[in-house]
């Protein structure tokens, strides 16, 4: 087992070499001085000045070096372009946001989603279930920046009188509800189908049939059984949606104003705040290598066979 | 237990701990009643740095300015005099000028402030290691360029750093040495990058010493606290040296760069003034109500040309006049730009004067333009026009290609990035650019500031086109302390670009301006024309 | 916000893939096949409403154009914002353009990247994973272990990125942006489709008779998997017309004056105060027909995997 996880954590360091490799390559290519900012000429002096500050008028390896030299020592240098600030100081500041925020929109989803699926398929083919399903299937399709501004039309503008909520920033729990409620919206929604889905297929199983034909009341065979293994599904689907929550927050930190780590990735793009970019990218990056990697091991755990096959 | 049970463990796991993180970022809902002297506004961007040596845009020398105290003001529009602040008085004696400082200036620890202050900051500001875009405001200093431009591993630098001609010769005295008179540098100075620095804050903390923790400063409010792209928090200095003359006790920044987001804050009363702006399709509708302020700025919105690929100036000409400025800032940009007469800015010292002569007509004149465009050699009837991608900018594009088709001139759009347009623009310009659009916002009020872009050798020339009259013109003005001599200069330089003869080089659009929207309670809230506000001025009623 | 649905699809897909193999020996056998799966699709009442509806859209998107009077690149300021009127059914914008006319060409555009981006990312996806499956050996081990590593990168950030590079935003940048982080899961599937068939009689069969490999992948394997093709062109094409609204919205939209139901949105966020219709508009056509790619996908996954039972 250790000889496996060992093996395993050796793997990701390649891994990880590839994506900051890559996402240097692609940053190499895009053209722009970081140093200008407005239409105004940066003065020569001033322009070698901060190449030589940032490392920039070295050769690319020794840029990629510094790169990788500081992904493995946890310093990701000072950003180019907010001068005052280090990468670490960014992510620091707003990853906990971004995380938050996809935090409490999976309590949303799940809060909200798997009551709906429920009740869905207890009621199946009567007129709660149509609806239920026709709200859930309208509001899969629906992009979320649209789902947030009507949000925020009816919550935060129309009724506010009526409220508490504001309508953007972040900080106590009156901020966080609108935005939540926008990007757990599709989570929710898959999970509602998902547990009506398997709640109807788990009512139809032999065994469940012979507990109510034995005369056990509905009420405990839908608590014990159904409920248990028609949830289980619903948590295995759980699991794209980390990615979910890392891309689609961007849409609602923008309609949100939230300064979370995804508003500041498109902005240090566009800024060509270099490190930033790489800083944040290697960031998610390395949480979707790491989830991968932490689930790999306990299933290896788990599941002594898969050993050999995912090393 | 399957793989992907695991998968939602661990989401579950960071979300908890997500959640059980605490957050004491400010935002909130008022009741909008705001019976203390609280100033709550929206910004448009986190202010990039508090640093005054490093930064360069609006946002953070508006908070800067306010939370230190600048040498000198500037008066009412439009001539902007020197106003004494932090500097009780000045004497100039051709290229030397002498500032006698305050002595009941103090920094938020206690200290005085004294002229080493400046002399520190100001060298620190243009040195080689920090590295500041601002370094160039500093270049009219005798010896300023040649020590930023100085190469630690081949030059003494700090051999060039004692030749800068800035000197304290007293403790509260500050002795400056320019190039050359430069009548405007008094004016110049209000300018944020002029501020003193606090050296032992600096050396102890670093990039870090403009956290809220480690700052000094010495202005009318303190910097109470900082969240980063979030909001900033001022507080009343109450030892400011004229602190009874401040009404606010606080100021609450939120940072919304999203017009729509600001304007939803402003509606559900979250904020008393919001500086953010306004979605384009909204401004009628905020035009209407008593919340919409403008204020005129010193700035030029333009299109310039490539004069390789359009070398006749006939045909220049007709291109500038045959578009309707006044359709474009009744239609487009809506919020009290003003169609613009030539380069130089109206609003500016001796602003009529300069431009008496210039040509740029407010109405297409159509029948003249495809006059002047028949008189044009070999004229380039299919023209790529490149801009950056913004939606105002958009649309001023379609506007035009749809003004120039009336001239017979097939418009290519091409919209581009910021920086790599800034890139494709050098100068010299791609060859692939014909006409390309871009701003120009003043740093110190004198036309100067604006006319030195068009000299042969500047850095924002991106028009290929280069006129030794030109620059005798504007390398005179400098030397001319005469303000009306130094406008006599300036308006034959515009001529040469604008006037009935222009060579036109560029075609001036329009006058930028700036507009907000404030709550009819706040009072004293005013933007000069260099987009500077002071809130030591504002009072909540 | 469409969560990735493709991995769910992955064990049915599997089960196709067998159940072909068994099958798939001969061109009777397999024309039965065919018309035993359009059979059951057209039973499928949820399915043929979803080809329908999909349908529509796309005649209204390639009618519209042609039969409205009005030019939608011509401006007149004083018909700015016409609430929608007999006229102009869904109103003007601000430059007084019809916004009919104007969400058709936005559709055309839309669903163009959409299936651009859909067949680019098959063909990569089918080459990677194909050559993978086929191959065998070490390559395969190779090819998949690069594949695991490529499923560290989050898919916005590099479509941001690669828009960067670009610096321009028109049709084939934003096909390209779409792809280049997306294929990885078509390439995983095709690989355990090739996989799968590559163990069948016929095809040991004519490995044995001494056919060359580009004859058994062109003539047996591909042909054998152009079902999953189909129903992945539908799992993918809701994921790339929605990633295509979402950088629209946040600025990195197809350049003006040509539009997209994405740009056409983001128009609308900036307005949606004063007139609400015109970011409703865009995002009901995109919800509309992921909604419809949906229950195609469903169905036709119904239709080639008769054990599914998914609701």
């Amino acid at each position: 087992m250790l000889k496996f996880i060992i093996r395993r954590v050796a793997w990701t360091i390649p891994v990880i070499l590839l994506v900051i490799f890559m996402t240097f390559l692609m940053m190499r290519q895009i053209k722009g001085n970081p140093f200008q900012v407005t239409e105004r000429a940066v003065n020569e002096a001033t322009q070698r000045t901060l190449d030589r500050k940032f490392h920039l008028d070295q050769p690319w390896y020794i840029q990629y070096a510094y790169y990788v030299k500081g992904v493995f020592t946890a310093n990701l240098g000072p950003s180019l372009v907010q001068r005052d600030r280090d990468v670490n100081d960014v992510i620091k500041d707003h990853f906990p946001v971004s995380l938050k925020l996809g935090g409490l929109a999976m309590l949303w989803a799940v809060l909200v989603g798997i009551p709906l699926g429920i009740i869905a398929a207890l009621k199946q083919n009567t007129k709660l279930d149509y609806a239920v399903m026709a709200v859930v299937n309208a509001g899969y399709a629906l992009p979320n920046f649209l789902i947030a501004t009507v949000l925020i039309y009816l919550f935060a503008v129309k009724w506010r009188e009526h409220t508490p909520f504001p309508t953007n920033g972040w900080g106590g729990w009156e901020t966080w509800v609108l935005p939540a409620a926008a990007l757990g919206h599709a989570p929710m929604t898959f999970f509602a189908r998902i547990v009506r889905g398997s709640m109807l297929e788990t009512l139809q199983q032999d065994y469940i049939r012979t507990a109510k034909a034995k005369g056990l009341r509905w009420r405990r065979v839908v608590g014990l059984h159904v409920l248990r293994n028609s949830l289980i599904p619903a948590v295995t689907a759980a699991a794209p949606l980390l990615g979910f929550l890392i891309t689609g927050s961007f849409i609602v930190e923008f309609v949100f104003g939230i300064p979370g780590i995804g508003r500041y990735f498109v902005n240090s793009v566009t800024a060509r705040d270099y490190s930033v970019t790489m800083g944040i990218t290697i960031l998610l990056s390395m949480i979707i290598i790491f989830a991968n990697l932490l689930v790999d091991i306990l299933y290896g755990y788990l599941d002594p066979r898969t050993r050999d096959v995912r090393t | 237990m399957s793989k992907r049970f695991l998968w939602a463990a661990l989401v579950g796991a960071l979300a908890v701990t997500a959640i059980a993180g605490s957050s004491t970022a400010m935002t909130g809902k008022t009741d909008g009643s705001n019976a203390a002297q609280v100033l709550k506004m929206s910004i448009g961007s986190e202010p990039p740095s508090l640093d005054p040596g490093l930064a360069t845009d609006t946002t953070s020398s508006n908070i800067i300015l306010n939370i230190m105290d600048p040498l000198v003001k500037l008066g009412k529009p439009p001539a902007l005099n020197a106003v004494p602040a932090a500097a009780a008085s000045w004497k100039i004696r051709g290229a030397v000028v002498t500032l006698n400082l305050r002595k009941s200036v103090r920094w938020t620890n206690g200290q005085p402030v004294t002229a080493k202050d400046y002399v520190y900051g100001w060298l620190r500001t243009i040195s080689p290691e920090l590295g500041a875009d601002y370094a160039y405001q500093f270049e009219g200093i005798k010896g300023a360029k040649e020590y930023t431009a100085c190469d630690p591993k081949k030059a003494d630098c700090n051999a060039l750093r004692a030749r800068v001609g800035v000197k304290a010769v007293g403790k509260y005295t500050l002795r400056v040495t320019l190039v050359s008179p430069q009548p405007w540098f008094i004016q110049q100075i209000s300018h944020h990058s002029f501020l003193p620095q606090h050296k032992a804050t600096i050396d102890r903390y670093g990039s870090k010493w403009t956290e809220p923790q480690n700052i000094v400063t010495n202005g009318p409010f303190k910097l109470a606290s900082w969240k980063h792209d979030a909001s900033i928090t001022l507080v009343k200095n109450t030892k400011w040296r004229n602190a009874k003359s401040v009404k606010l006790i606080r100021v609450e920044h939120q940072i919304i760069v999203d017009a729509t987001t600001a304007e939803n804050a402003f509606s559900a009363k979250n904020i008393d003034v919001q500086t953010t702006g306004v979605a384009s399709v909204n401004i009628p509708k905020w035009k209407k109500t008593r919340y919409w302020k403008t204020f005129k700025a010193l700035g030029t919105y333009y299109y310039g040309f490539n004069t390789k690929n359009i070398p006749d100036a006939n045909q220049r000409r007709a291109m500038a006049i045959s578009i309707d400025r006044s359709q474009i800032v009744k239609y487009i940009t809506k919020s009290g730009q003003i169609p613009a007469k030539g380069f130089t800015p109206i609003g500016i010292a001796g602003g009529p004067s300069i431009l008496s002569q210039s040509t740029m007509p407010a109405t297409a004149q159509l029948s003249k333009a495809k006059a002047a465009l028949a008189k044009a050699r070999n004229p380039k009837r299919s023209i790529r026009l490149y801009h950056n991608n913004a939606p105002n900018h958009v649309k001023i594009a379609t506007a035009v290609q749809n003004f120039w088709k009336q001239l017979g001139l097939d418009v290519t759009i091409r919209p581009m990035e910021w920086k790599q347009y800034l890139q494709f623009l050098g100068p010299p310009p791609n060859a692939d650019v014909d006409v390309y659009r871009l701003g120009w916002i003043y740093d110190f009020p004198d036309a100067y500031n604006g006319l030195v872009l068009w000299k042969c050798d500047s850095g924002n020339n991106n028009t290929n086109w280069c006129n030794r009259k030109f620059d005798s013109l504007i390398d005179k003005a400098t030397r001319t302390p005469n303000t009306a001599k130094r406008i006599a200069l300036y308006k034959q330089a515009e001529n040469i670009l604008t006037g009935p003869q222009g060579q036109l080089p560029i075609m001036p659009i329009y006058y930028y301006a700036f507009n907000m929207l404030q709550r009819e309670n706040v009072k004293g809230f005013v933007e000069n024309p260099t987009g500077q506000w002071d809130l030591a001025k504002v009072s909540i009623r | 916000m469409v969560v990735d649905r493709r991995a769910d699809f992955e064990a049915s897909l599997t089960r196709t893939a067998e159940l072909r193999g068994d099958q798939a020996g001969g061109a009777l056998q397999r024309a039965s096949l065919l018309r035993d799966a359009v059979h059951r699709f057209l039973k499928n009442r949820a399915a043929v409403a979803g080809a329908i509806a999909f349908l529509i859209m796309v005649v209204f998107v390639t009618i519209t154009p042609w039969l409205s009077p009005h030019d939608p690149y011509a401006i007149d300021f004083g018909k700015a914002y016409l609430r929608p009127s007999w006229d102009h059914p869904f109103g003007t914008d601000d430059f007084g353009r019809d916004l009919f006319i104007r969400t058709a060409l936005g559709g055309r555009v839309s669903i163009l990247i959409g299936f651009a981006a859909t067949v680019a990312i098959m063909l990569v996806g089918i080459l990677y994973g194909s050559l993978s499956g086929f191959a065998g050996g070490a390559l395969d081990n190779g090819m998949m272990r690069f594949l695991d590593a490529l499923y560290g990168l989050p898919y916005l950030p590099f479509a941001i990125l690669t828009l960067a590079i670009f610096g321009t935003v028109n049709f084939w940048t934003m096909v390209v942006a779409l792809t280049v982080a997306s294929w990885f899961t078509t390439a995983r599937v095709m690989r355990g489709q090739i996989i799968t068939l590559k163990e069948n009689d016929y095809v040991r069969a004519a490995n044995a008779l001494g056919a060359r490999w580009y004859r058994i992948l062109f003539r047996h394997l591909l042909p054998n998997t152009l079902g999953v093709i189909l129903i992945f062109v539908f799992l993918e094409l809701p994921g790339v017309i929605l990633g295509e609204a979402f950088l629209s919205f946040i600025g990195l939209g197809i350049s003006a004056p040509k539009a997209s139901w994405g740009t056409l949105a983001q128009e609308g966020y900036s307005s949606y105060l004063a007139y609400p219709y015109i970011i409703i508009i865009p995002s009901l056509c995109i919800g509309w027909l992921i909604l419809s790619a949906f229950f195609v996908a469903d169905g036709l996954r119904d239709a080639l995997d008769p054990r599914s039972q998914e609701a």
